[in-house]
């Protein structure tokens, strides 16, 4: 299990919002809504789209694949809605004064 | 008081110039290069909207992390060839981080007036023969970012010229080699003039297999009448390496083209491999073998052009994926309105080892001419778990049948391959790579 790390400071993302991070070689996708920070693989299942170009929707919460419009639950990765069809990964993600950090879940 | 010359570091306007000044090489190649250094300024980077790059993010690959060819590491051991193994060949060149290391051609060879060895070292002392093939320019620096940051700054590399009717009976090797974190811009030029014959066994290698790198190359192959050229590519660079290649082939009337590419290394391949039949009854046949493991991407865009009518074209491209490992193939026929009886066919097969391995098979057909038999297909599937529990029963470990079912996938790209000791490499590699099929 690798540790948390810092990515970015608060102030960086709007709520609601995203921001496309990189964490030990790995793209992710931060994301505020409503108050609370979630963190995703910064792609999407269908077809490897750019998860952190789409929309958050802070009431899901989730993000949405700009390209065709698949849904994700900002919290555990599932796919909401089609042509995504398999979740895609979730990562820890913890606020520490003006950082927010990831720990980045196992590969596989 | 000291002074120090600083060397510019990076692809920028003044290490352009940097480079372009400690090469010796005739003013017409140093416009060829100046022309596609304009390119490379104007082009974009490729972005996810393009069609080409939507399966291949290329987000985490820093250009400003590298150094051009001719500030490179130039010290380390070349790493051991696979596919010439056992072969008795009758000319070798290598070059590591795109520098001309060794080069040789047998005295009958050479006799025949053949030209094999490093393009670098060729050029100024045959320029009047090869400077025709070089301006033609079969791949296209202005295709897009990566074939314009080549043709600026190619290096190393290999060239064989075979002249007209001259067939060379023993097969010629190539080298490209990389150290850890170093850059590879070899440019490789095959010329066979009329019915010529020549087989040419090409690699490339990193110091150690986890090795990180640049390669940003080219391969022009040139198939005049009646000429037959057998080319085999293996990429085996380290697990690190980030792979940009165009690779283009011209087959004139009546020629012969066999191509193979093995794909067993790298981070993040791409490569756009094209065959353009540009003369009456040409044939080729291009066979690609892949095996990818890890987190790696290999993403290969085939295309076969036919231009002239009563070609032929087949391709086969297998691959087998293990781990989180992702390949993409897109291929395409295109047939030009005077193509009338084209016999076109593209075929490619993925043998998914696990279940987050992804392969994206995307063929295609664009055809004018309207006497044609043009065919496709694609399959993708995984291990049939009756296959590995029959060869349980028979005393094989369950990691000796996957080798098996493994090895049977290939079989029928390997018999298409004509040349023992690429059968042989492949097969090895391959073997060497198959751990078990993970759940």
């Amino acid at each position: 299990m690798t540790d948390f790390q810092p990515v970015a400071r608060v102030d960086e993302v709007p709520d609601p919002g995203s921001l496309l991070v990189e964490v030990d070689d790995r793209l992710v996708v931060l994301i505020h809504a409503a108050g609370h920070w979630y963190a995703l693989d910064d792609v999407c299942t269908h077809d490897g789209g750019p998860l952190s170009d789409g929309p958050v929707d802070p009431a899901g919460p989730s993000i949405a694949c700009p390209r065709h419009g698949a849904k994700f639950d900002a919290k555990t990765g599932a796919a909401l809605t089609m042509p995504a069809t398999k979740a895609t990964v979730a990562h820890e993600v913890q606020v520490d004064g003006d950082r927010v950090l990831v720990r980045l879940a196992p590969a596989g | 008081m000291s002074s120090t010359t600083l060397t510019p570091v990076g692809f920028s306007r003044e290490s352009f110039e940097s480079f372009l000044a400690a090469r010796d090489e005739p003013g017409w190649m140093s416009d060829l290069r100046r022309a596609a250094w304009q390119r490379f300024e104007e082009l974009p980077m490729p972005s996810r909207n393009d069609e080409e790059w939507m399966r291949t993010d290329i987000r985490l690959f820093r250009l400003d992390k590298y150094s051009t060819p001719g500030d490179a590491e130039q010290s380390g051991q070349l790493p051991p060839a696979l596919l010439s193994a056992g072969v008795e060949v009758g000319g070798r060149t290598a070059s590591l981080n795109s520098r001309p290391v060794e080069s040789s051609l047998s005295d009958e060879l050479a006799g025949q007036g053949v030209l094999f060895g490093s393009l670098d070292e060729l050029l100024p002392e045959h320029g009047d023969v090869l400077r025709p093939y070089v301006e033609r320019r079969v791949v296209d620096p202005g295709y897009d970012k990566f074939a314009a940051l080549h043709a600026a700054f190619w290096s190393g590399g290999s060239v064989l010229f075979v002249p007209k009717k001259v067939r060379v009976e023993q097969p010629l090797h190539a080298l490209a080699a990389m150290t850890d974190g170093g850059v590879d811009f070899t440019k490789t030029l095959v010329v066979l003039e009329q019915g010529a014959e020549a087989t040419l066994l090409s690699e490339t290698a990193s110091s150690d297999p986890a090795a990180g790198g640049f390669h940003c190359g080219s391969i022009e192959l040139i198939v005049e009448p009646e000429a037959r050229l057998r080319y085999v590519n293996l990429q085996n660079w380290g697990g690190g390496v980030w792979h940009f290649a165009h690779q283009k082939a011209h087959v004139a009337s009546r020629a012969g083209l066999q191509w193979t590419i093995g794909a067993l290394g790298a981070r993040l391949a791409k490569v756009n491999q094209h065959v353009a039949l540009t003369g009456q009854d040409a044939e080729a046949q291009v066979n690609g073998v892949m095996f990818t493991h890890g987190k790696q991407h290999l993403s290969y865009n085939t295309h076969q052009h036919h231009e002239a009518a009563h070609c032929r074209s087949d391709l086969l491209y297998k691959a087998a994926l293990q781990d989180q490992s992702r390949t993409v193939w897109r291929g395409m026929i295109k047939v030009d309105e005077a193509a009338q009886r084209t016999d076109a066919y593209q075929r490619n097969d993925n043998l998914m080892l696990s279940q987050a391995s992804r392969a994206d098979s995307i063929p295609g057909l664009e055809i004018e001419a309207d006497d044609v038999r043009c065919t496709h297909g694609s399959t993708a599937g995984r291990v049939d778990d009756n296959q590995i529990f029959y060869a349980m029963t028979r005393g094989y470990t369950r990691t000796e049948a996957v080798r098996m079912i493994v090895a049977g996938f290939f079989q029928q790209v390997f018999d298409r391959i004509t040349i023992e000791s690429v059968r042989d490499a492949l097969g090895r590699a391959i073997g060497d790579r198959v751990r078990d099929i993970s759940e």
